[in-house]
């Protein structure tokens, strides 16, 4: 699947090519070159976060489409694939998640080889962990619906808990007890800024051009066609359009007079100062209404999550008290933490479908596409949702591992709704 | 934090409050004459406005009120809060932020 | 019927009055236990109430009318907590019922859901502070407002009595809680 090194513009990263680049004193050259917007493109691409970017990549790399762009609103990096908590797994209840969020894991675990960039995926594993034993049972049906579909997920007491993750210490008395947890071992941490670089350089190097400080303004359409997006560098025509803009997927729907399922919410995470090597998984914990999901970075930090603000909002920024509920939650969690310092928090805008569940479909017009409604789980996505992104865009036709992420489905009834909590993005 | 004005009860700290959604859908008073497209506008579709905002909160942990606000979703200021039934106000758009 | 005997019944359970244990102290005081309802009705009704309990309820949001040994405390355009002693409980609710009559009303004996706390002093709006983002100065909680709110992650309600003196009304289940988490901060004030 590796592209044949003719076609890379850029050179390949090896040894050797270290050993090159010191010789000549060459190191730093920028990962893509800069473009300018062309008059026309086969395929434009609006939004340059890693989603944008993967179909980008998969349309030059799988459908040998020439002359794609990849329009920016700020810069690469700027928005969720570079704001998230960069955990991937695929331990999802519905087939129609399980079969996608694993075939994007078995791409990232391949992925530094594919993109010839190191994107230090590190298969630390995953604890999702329970509070009683109603948890568990649901847990373990999470699990068995796993195992059937071929997916790794293994069912933990509080002693495998303590053998597997001996940083937590399960029988300390808690508000909310831990009685156990399920783990998958090939889930962990992928490095966010380095997708997002390596698909970039990718993409660059089969001939996509990556126009960044581009926002596009409209939509210009005729006899239900659209033939060109208009933007701030002013209009580019363009064969097919696909929007990849994550939190802003719905006035994209207000552009082009759709309304759609999305209402855009606030997740924020935040990062601790370096520590010494302490947690060597992933531990997601449930505490009362509020959650911490939490790994450590090559770095050191501890890098935390938790639940959404609770209310629509572009600001990014983030609550206080939805903060102080995060380290609430994460010192109940692991006691010996309470004393480290948060170093930066920050928010990103989440793209929240009524289901939990992404979109990826036509929109409204014959040739232009969306990506979107990620909610939650955009990072660990972007591989698998690149790939099929670009077969739909490139055939016309939805490959099977998307096609329950529809738009009719909320008018069919056959929503994707993996928590069972109605149509709402949030509960409170 | 934020200071959310309760129309009954005045300003008071976020903490207290509950999002309830987008403001002004009326529920359809006989849902079976609706086709499945119509059922799903009401129940799914939301306008996701960035800019004013209509929306409804409960004062959950005071009075424990629905009411309705208009707020910027881009800066998170609340510019009108008024109380359920009553018409969505106009805003001094010369004037901004209250 | 099949035999109960020995297994507690409801009554049992009401009247035996356990109060979580609060250590009194200079600022804080457990309150005695007092008759408490929830009262809730159109405004019209809760004035009939009114009458029939002795206090007229507020019309003003957030405040407290006492008369006498009882009290009626605003705490949604539709809800009042009734307060009274102890002992006249059962007239209390004799007397609501019988004024009330067939309007539409909601009338529940709380008595025993609540304790009452008292925080006293001069660093009791600050102590109160340290779990909670009200603003307790004068001007914008007076003598007599009272509020539902949150102390940290616990439903209160929350009555300035006088100038330096609170009343709190907590879930008795949250009394260990509350008093606790005061406790707590109320040391950063001790000499």
């Amino acid at each position: 699947m590796r592209p044949p090194a003719s076609r890379l513009l850029a050179p390949r990263y090896s040894a050797l090519s270290l050993l090159r680049a010191r010789l000549s004193r060459e190191y730093w050259q920028p990962l893509w070159r800069r473009s300018t917007p062309q008059e026309h493109y086969d395929v434009v691409v609006v939004g340059g976060g890693g989603h944008g970017l993967a179909t980008a990549y998969h349309l030059a790399r799988d459908h040998g489409i020439k002359r794609i762009a990849v329009l920016e609103k700020k810069v690469i990096g700027y928005g969720n694939v570079g704001r998230n908590t960069t955990i991937v797994r695929s331990n999802y209840l519905l087939p129609e998640n399980h079969y996608f969020y694993e075939d994007s894991l078995r791409r990232y675990e391949t992925l530094s080889h594919d993109l010839n960039y190191n994107v230090m995926y590190s298969p630390r594993g995953v604890v999702d962990l329970a509070n009683s034993d109603d948890e568990m049972v649901g847990l373990a049906r999470r699990g068995n619906a796993m195992r059937l579909a071929g997916i790794d997920a293994e069912l933990m007491d509080r002693q495998g808990l303590m053998k597997y993750a001996p940083v937590l210490d399960p029988t300390l008395p808690r508000r909310y007890p831990i009685v156990g947890g399920l783990v998958q071992k090939r889930g962990g941490t992928v490095r966010h800024d380095a997708v997002a670089w390596g698909y970039a350089r990718a993409a660059a190097a089969l001939g996509v051009d990556i126009i960044e400080h581009c926002e596009v303004t409209g939509l210009q359409t005729t006899a239900g066609i659209a033939t060109a997006v208009e933007t701030t560098r002013g209009p580019i025509k363009a064969d097919r359009i696909v929007f990849a803009v994550a939190g802003h997927t719905g006035h994209i729907g207000a552009m082009l007079g759709v309304p759609l399922p999305v209402e855009t919410h606030l997740l924020q995470a935040m990062v601790t100062e370096p520590i010494k090597p302490l947690l060597h998984t992933v531990l997601i914990y449930m505490y009362g209404h509020s959650e911490v999901y939490m790994a450590q970075s090559d770095r050191g930090g501890l890098v935390m999550g938790g639940t959404l603000d609770g209310f629509p909002s572009f600001a990014r920024e983030p609550l206080w008290h939805r903060l102080e509920e995060v380290v609430q939650s994460a010192v109940a969690m692991l006691p010996q933490v309470a004393g480290i310092k948060i170093l930066r928090h920050w928010a990103g805008t989440n793209d929240q479908t009524m289901d939990g569940s992404p979109l990826i479909d036509r929109l409204r017009y014959e040739n232009v596409f969306l990506n979107g409604g990620w909610c939650y789980g955009g990072f660990k996505a972007i591989p698998a949702s690149g790939a099929a992104c670009a077969r739909l865009v490139a055939s016309g036709r939805a490959p099977d591992l998307i096609k329950g992420f529809n738009l009719s489905r909320f008018a069919t009834g056959h929503v994707l709704d993996e928590k069972g909590a109605g149509p709402f993005p949030v509960r409170q | 934090m934020l200071l959310i004005q309760c129309p009954y009860c005045g300003p008071r700290p976020e903490l207290e409050f509950a999002y309830g959604g987008q403001a002004h859908i009326a529920r359809p008073l006989k849902p079976a004459d609706l086709n499945d497209d119509e059922w799903a506008a009401f129940l799914y579709m939301r306008v996701n406005t960035k800019g004013v905002h209509a929306e409804r909160w409960r004062h959950a942990r005071g009075c424990n009120r629905f009411f309705n606000a208009l707020r910027d979703t881009t800066t998170d200021h609340f510019l009108a809060v008024y109380k359920t039934g009553e018409a969505r106000p106009a805003l001094n758009t010369a004037g901004g932020h209250s | 019927m099949a035999d109960l005997t020995g297994i507690p019944t409801m009554n049992h359970l009401t009247t035996a009055r356990i109060a979580p244990q609060v250590t009194r102290s200079h600022w804080l005081a457990p309150l005695a236990p007092r008759s408490r309802f929830s009262l809730r009705a159109a405004p019209q009704v809760l004035a009939l109430a009114g009458a029939a309990f002795g206090v007229a309820p507020s019309e003003q949001a957030c405040r407290a009318v006492v008369q006498g040994t009882r009290a009626a405390l605003w705490l949604s355009p539709d809800e009042q907590l009734l307060l009274g002693l102890e002992a006249d409980t059962a007239s209390i609710q004799a007397d609501l019922h019988a004024a009330l009559g067939k309007a539409a009303y909601s009338l529940v004996d709380v008595s025993h859901r609540q304790t009452a706390l008292e925080i006293s002093g001069p660093n009791a709006a600050d102590i109160l502070n340290g779990a909670s983002p009200l603003d307790l100065s004068l001007a914008a909680f007076p003598v007599g407002m009272c509020t539902r709110t949150l102390l940290d992650k616990a439903d209160i309600i929350l009555w300035r009595t006088q100038h330096d003196v609170f009343h709190i009304e907590v879930w008795r289940s949250f009394t260990d809680y509350v008093t606790g988490l005061l406790s707590v901060i109320a040391r950063e004030y001790e000499s």
